[in-house]
């Protein structure tokens, strides 16, 4: 333990700095402030400095094994450690308000395929409402033989499936259209995640309501300030649509949904209807705000796409990024993930000088349809630069596009379902940089 | 004691129970008529779902002043940067389209869909039937739809042509055809590459000195986009009234959405310059500008900040929360 003392302003600050370099970001920075105040307040202050870092390195016995740690149920629900920093993140300026805006998944700090549920990234058009699950009620109606009110006891009675699936907003990397504009991997890409998601398939539930024969669409309708609302076709509720309670081994978290939401896998997010509370079966599309007015693809031509449903296959080089640079020649393992909205992967590939020549990288773990897939390539580096890019290809035969082909298809004012292939400019120091080769 | 109580409630549900459905596995209720009446709020192009009753360009003029203007702008034209809802005719095959809904959106069933379910921002479904007829009538007014006689019902309303619905086209995706070529597939002579403008985006998460972290929302974006990277907020720890800490939840749902970026000449919270000539003139007055609404040089405070379903006792709560972190 260290001695109570008065320091001299040099220790003082010497003490603050090496407090500080064991901190992350904001508590850094916050200590930082702190240790500043207590300078400019100096005749009274007192500091305990605590033991160097280094004195837990071996030879030495490490401080925390000099004595027992919390015993169980010391944290009744568990929390990452305090030394890591996995956050959401946003960049304020891209919406007017926080409560319809979106923030974006730490992809650069993620571990394997699953997204922990506290940092999948947020997409809000109304605020998270504060649902009470006892009174929370899903009604389906229309064009059905039997309209149906669901609790979600009434629900969690139904057959259950489990399915591991990315979800992704359309507006993904769509600030990038017209140049390289964000600085991290967490802005360019970070509004995906991947996650099990658990619940019944829509199937199940139009059977117990019976669709009528002229059913040809789905209205699904949130519980939100927005009231969020998107027109589904029937053959996609047939094929995989699941009406989930559970995220990730636990109920959804309120952020995503709870107690109930929709999933189209592999569609853009906002089709996902969350805090979903009604089903319409219907003999048309219903044309609402948010398949209109937003989530429409402006073309150079004026006229503009409608329904874009899918997310076409996409990848993206998570290490090194410019959240993580490399820190040391030698041998390096290259990681990202790659994912694709008809299917499953089935290669990524991999190029160091901007697309000229690409090599075949390694798919690794689980390789699953719609779901985020890890790939990795092994090579050295010895400081010099690279356009570092990755190239998805899925079961389909799709080949993610160069931002050159979708430049020449779609302009620059689409918004939306930006997947082209991504280039990292690795400096000579290791530093990496987002840019853009056209 | 516990275990008895909580089975009331399921005993009173059985007891009253409800129609069991008839479905393959028997799971769920009967959802009656009424319970489907008061959800099933949706309009489609072809006018199914538009209720009873009418509106008109004249009512909709008062109604969008009191109740839209202070996000959207007087004439449609957007406060801030909240959406602009008129204008830009001629725009969307131009480097700088402006989607509005007379120069983009498709049907103007979405128009009245949306307002009901989710205008206006703070307080969603708390406009009557005839009330959003009024607001719609107005806004294809502003956008030159329809005329200053415009009556809106059912039967008019679905007549309604959008100038731009003929834009619209299924997705053909996909539209780009890469191929999986692996040697000499680029010339790199031609690269013309583009790096990011340092500065735009929050990187203090992983950079040293390169500005704020963005694990919170400053919620600012017009001095963000001014000066390239967002401001350090004050740390200064304010202790709040028991009074203003009951107004923060209101704040929070009813009151930043204007109160924090300083849109339609609301003064900031936390903008103490903005808020001393206010404070001065006395806490009668500044709560009932807030439950009254109030017209002045530099904008508009609509009653209750548009959400009527707020007590008086809510919205006093509210103006001590905002003045006590800006004095």
């Amino acid at each position: 333990m260290g001695r109570i003392y008065e320091p001299s302003l040099p220790k003082l600050m010497e003490a603050i700095a090496t407090e500080a370099r064991g901190m992350k970001g904001l508590d850094r920075r916050n200590f930082l402030k702190g240790g500043i105040a207590a300078v400019a307040g100096l005749a009274s202050v007192q500091i305990i400095p605590k033991a160097s870092a280094s004195s837990n390195l071996p030879p030495n016995l490490p401080k925390w094994q000099s004595h027992l740690g919390p015993g169980v149920v010391s944290k009744p629900y568990g929390e990452p450690a305090e030394f890591e920093d996995l956050q959401r993140r946003t960049v304020p300026w891209l919406t007017v308000d926080a409560a319809s805006s979106i923030s974006m998944t730490p992809l650069q700090d993620l571990e394997g395929i699953i997204t922990p549920s506290g940092v999948v990234f947020e997409r809000y058009h109304g605020g998270i409402p504060n649902v009470n699950p006892d009174q929370h009620r899903l009604i389906i109606h229309g064009l059905v033989e039997r309209p149906l009110v669901l609790t979600m006891d009434d629900l969690r009675r139904f057959p259950s499936v489990s399915e591991i699936r990315f979800i992704e907003c359309p507006a993904n990397g769509g600030m990038e259209w017209r140049g390289a504009q964000m600085e991290a991997l967490q802005f360019t890409h970070g509004m995906l995640a991947c996650c099990e998601w658990t619940g019944v398939k829509l199937s199940t539930l139009l059977d117990e309501v019976g669709v009528k024969p002229d059913g040809k669409w789905i209205l699904a309708e949130g519980a939100d300030a927005a009231g969020m609302s998107r027109s589904i076709p029937l053959e996609k509720a047939l094929d995989d649509t699941i009406i989930a309670w559970g995220q990730n081994g636990e109920a959804l978290r309120p952020e995503q949904g709870y107690p109930l939401r929709m999933l189209n896998p592999g569609w853009e997010g906002n089709t996902s209807v969350k805090w979903l509370r009604r089903l319409e079966i219907g003999d048309q599309p219903w044309h609402h705000r948010e398949e209109t007015s937003k989530y429409t693809d402006l073309m150079p031509d004026g006229r503009a796409r409608r329904f874009t449903w899918v997310q076409e296959a996409n990848s993206v080089i998570t290490s090194p990024c410019p959240e993580k640079p490399l820190k040391q020649s030698g041998f390096v393992e290259i990681r990202g993930y790659a994912w694709s909205g008809r299917g499953k992967i089935k290669a990524v590939d991999i190029s160091f000088d901007g697309g000229v020549n690409w090599e075949r990288t390694e798919l690794k773990g689980l390789v699953l349809s719609k779901a985020l897939t890890q790939f990795s390539y092994r090579t050295t580096w010895s400081g010099q630069p690279w356009l570092l890019q990755s190239r998805a290809i899925d079961e389909t035969g799709y080949v993610q596009p160069t931002l050159k082909q979708l430049r020449d298809e779609r302009g620059g004012w689409s918004i939306y379902h930006k997947n082209s292939i991504h280039t990292w400019n690795v400096m000579e120091n290791g530093d990496v940089f987002n840019v853009q080769i056209s | 004691m516990f275990r008895s109580l909580k089975l009331i409630p399921l005993l009173l549900t059985m007891a009253f129970s409800v129609i069991v459905s008839a479905g393959p596995l028997g799971i769920g209720s009967v959802a009656t008529p009424e319970m489907i009446a008061g959800w099933d709020i949706d309009i489609r192009p072809d006018g199914t779902g538009l209720p009873d009753g009418e509106g008109t360009v004249a009512a909709g003029e008062g109604l969008y002043e009191a109740k839209c203007a202070s996000c959207h702008g007087l004439f449609g034209e957007g406060e801030g940067r909240w959406p602009a809802l008129a204008g830009g005719e001629g725009t969307l095959d131009t480097l700088h389209p402006e989607k509005t809904v007379g120069s983009y959106w498709p049907y103007a069933s979405t128009l009245w869909d949306y307002i009901h379910r989710a205008m206006p921002y703070t307080a969603p479904q708390s406009l009557t039937d005839a009330e959003t007829y009024s607001i719609s009538a107005y806004v294809l007014y502003l956008n030159d739809i329809v005329d200053d006689e415009f009556v809106a019902n059912r039967e008019t309303f679905a007549r309604v042509k959008m100038p731009n619905e003929e834009n619209f086209y299924v997705d053909n995706r996909p539209d780009s055809k890469n191929e999986r070529c692996f040697e000499n597939c680029a010339d790199p002579k031609a690269f013309e590459i583009v790096t990011t403008i340092n500065g735009l985006t929050p990187t203090g998460h992983f950079k040293e000195d390169s500005g704020v972290a963005a694990n919170h929302y400053d919620g600012n974006p017009s001095a963000a986009s001014e000066s390239g990277i967002s401001k350090e907020k004050n740390d200064t720890k304010i202790v709040l009234s028991d009074k203003a800490t009951l107004g923060k939840g209101v704040y929070d749902t009813a009151c930043q959405a204007c109160h924090n970026p300083g849109i339609a000449g609301a003064p900031r919270t936390g903008d103490k310059t903005a808020w001393v000539s206010r404070i001065d003139q006395g806490m009668d007055v500044l709560n009932g500008h807030a439950i009254n609404g109030y017209q002045g040089a530099d904008g508009v405070m609509p009653a209750k900040g548009g959400n009527m379903s707020l007590s008086n006792d809510d919205v006093i709560n509210a103006v001590a929360f905002m003045v006590e972190l800006s004095r």
